[in-house]
């Protein structure tokens, strides 16, 4: 596995300048590289072959978490930093979820939020949790117009996303409403490996304690990263009894479609829905109550 | 081609290398510091090729060596000064950590980077670290013993 011939590389130092590089080059010629976790191994096994590399390391506004109204999460801000990251809030949990698993140290302190959902892999975990969590993703074109998309619409399918090849992922902005919290878990093959099954859930509460918002999606299907909502209406009133998500996580299971191969079969990964499913939304719940 | 200025264990390194050169060719071949190792084939899998970039451990097979212009690396060849080894090397050794030694150089520089971040590491924090580092011979037993006598070493002063 090696790259194949590269004939330009370049290292901008501003968002304008990085774009302005990719207007040069016909689509797919010339490719963004963010933490390089997963571009350099497309770029080894040659399934992608660019003719330029463009280096986003040196562009400081892509770097770094703020709180704001919400939480703004600049794309090139690396695992490692969202895992340890104290600001995000109870809301919007998961995300330290994900990141503190995601690979390896080795991994954590490259890979990237932003180069992990652009690139939109079929198993990893960041795609599903910034949909479960509902981000919105804010793109910067060559003209310097900007767009936002939310992650419903970002998110078109395995490697696919709704950036265009001209388009540069700024940051992504998450809502941090009070009373809610959110969880992610997913099981693989050996630790911290890419999910054959991951669920993340993000709940609001009402004064009485009860559901009355929830987002609910998974990580690890062939289809990639997906919001489930039928299992998102069947949590609204619950109070978080084992018996009120057992109900909605039937209704997950009823609504997706789960594979066999030779890692599980389709029933266990069912099952692997079921005790995941109680496993965040015990987390999500107790953060959402102020418990954890 | 690149012109590109490394600094490798404290020494600048200038040299002209093809865009697509992993990190972990330019350290070995360029600059002729074989102690980082590559186990896998490039893949990214065995963090035997493990250096610290400005001080963080990452796999070098993992980016192109133009990726690391105007950046320090350390390999394990900077880890002991002279012969003097550090505490998590006399603490391998003392603790047979490795037996045919091909994953150690990547072992080192990960857990060195750890032990800094997490002086006072649980067993399982210490194997949860080592999740990117593969070795084939010693079912890591000995290899935790190293780490959490270092630490306990260096937490003492040495």
């Amino acid at each position: 596995m090696y790259p194949a011939n590269i004939e330009d590389y370049q290292r901008p130092a501003s968002l304008q300048e990085a774009v302005a590089i990719l207007r040069g080059y016909e689509p797919g010629d010339a490719i963004f590289m963010a933490g390089g976790q997963s571009v350099m191994q497309a770029m080894k096994s040659r399934m992608v072959r660019p003719r330029c590399v463009v280096d986003l390391q040196a562009i400081a506004e892509l770097k770094g978490i703020t709180v704001d109204e919400g939480l703004r999460i600049g794309a090139m801000t690396r695992y490692v930093e969202i895992a340890g990251a104290g600001e995000i809030s109870s809301a919007n949990a998961a995300l330290r979820d994900a990141a503190r698993h995601v690979g390896d140290r080795q991994v954590r302190n490259r890979g990237t939020i932003g180069g992990s959902c652009c690139w939109n892999y079929v198993a990893s975990c960041m795609p599903a949790v910034t949909l479960g969590l509902g981000a919105a993703f804010h793109l910067l074109d060559a003209q310097g117009k900007t767009r936002v998309v939310n992650a419903g619409d970002f998110f078109l399918g395995p490697l696919e996303t709704a950036r265009t090849d001209h388009e540069v992922l700024t940051h992504l902005v998450f809502d941090a409403a009070p009373r809610t919290g959110s969880a992610y878990r997913k099981w693989g093959l050996v630790t911290d490996a890419l999910p054959v099954v991951g669920v993340c859930m993000k709940v609001s509460l009402d004064a009485a304690g009860r559901c009355s918002a929830a987002r609910m999606s998974l990580s690890g299907l062939p289809a990639g990263a997906q919001r489930v909502q039928a299992g998102e209406k069947a949590l609204l009133g619950s109070d978080g009894s084992r018996e009120s998500v057992a109900r909605a996580m039937e209704a997950v299971v009823d609504a997706v479609e789960c594979h066999t191969d030779k890692w599980a079969d389709a029933n266990y990964r069912q099952q692997l829905i079921r005790t995941l499913g109680q496993e965040v939304a015990a987390t999500a719940f107790a953060r959402a109550r102020g418990e954890a | 081609m690149k012109t590109i200025r490394v600094t490798i264990n404290r020494e600048r390194y200038e040299e002209t290398v093809p865009e697509r050169m992993l990190l972990v060719d330019f350290i070995r071949e360029k600059c002729g510091l074989t102690g980082t190792h590559v186990a896998c084939t490039y893949e990214g899998v065995c963090g035997a090729c493990t250096v610290q970039l400005d001080g963080e451990a990452i796999k070098s097979c993992m980016m192109l060596a133009v990726q690391a212009d105007g950046h320090a690396v350390t390999t394990v060849e900077g880890l002991a000064s002279g012969t003097e080894l550090t505490p998590l090397q006399q603490a391998f050794k003392a603790h047979h950590g490795l037996q045919c030694g091909f994953c150690t150089p990547g072992i080192l520089m990960n857990m060195s980077e750890f032990l800094e971040k997490n002086p006072d590491p649980t067993d399982e924090e210490i194997r949860h670290g080592l999740v990117g580092n593969l070795c084939r011979c010693t079912g890591y037993v000995h290899i935790v013993d190293a780490v959490r006598a270092a630490a306990a070493q260096m937490r003492r002063g040495g």
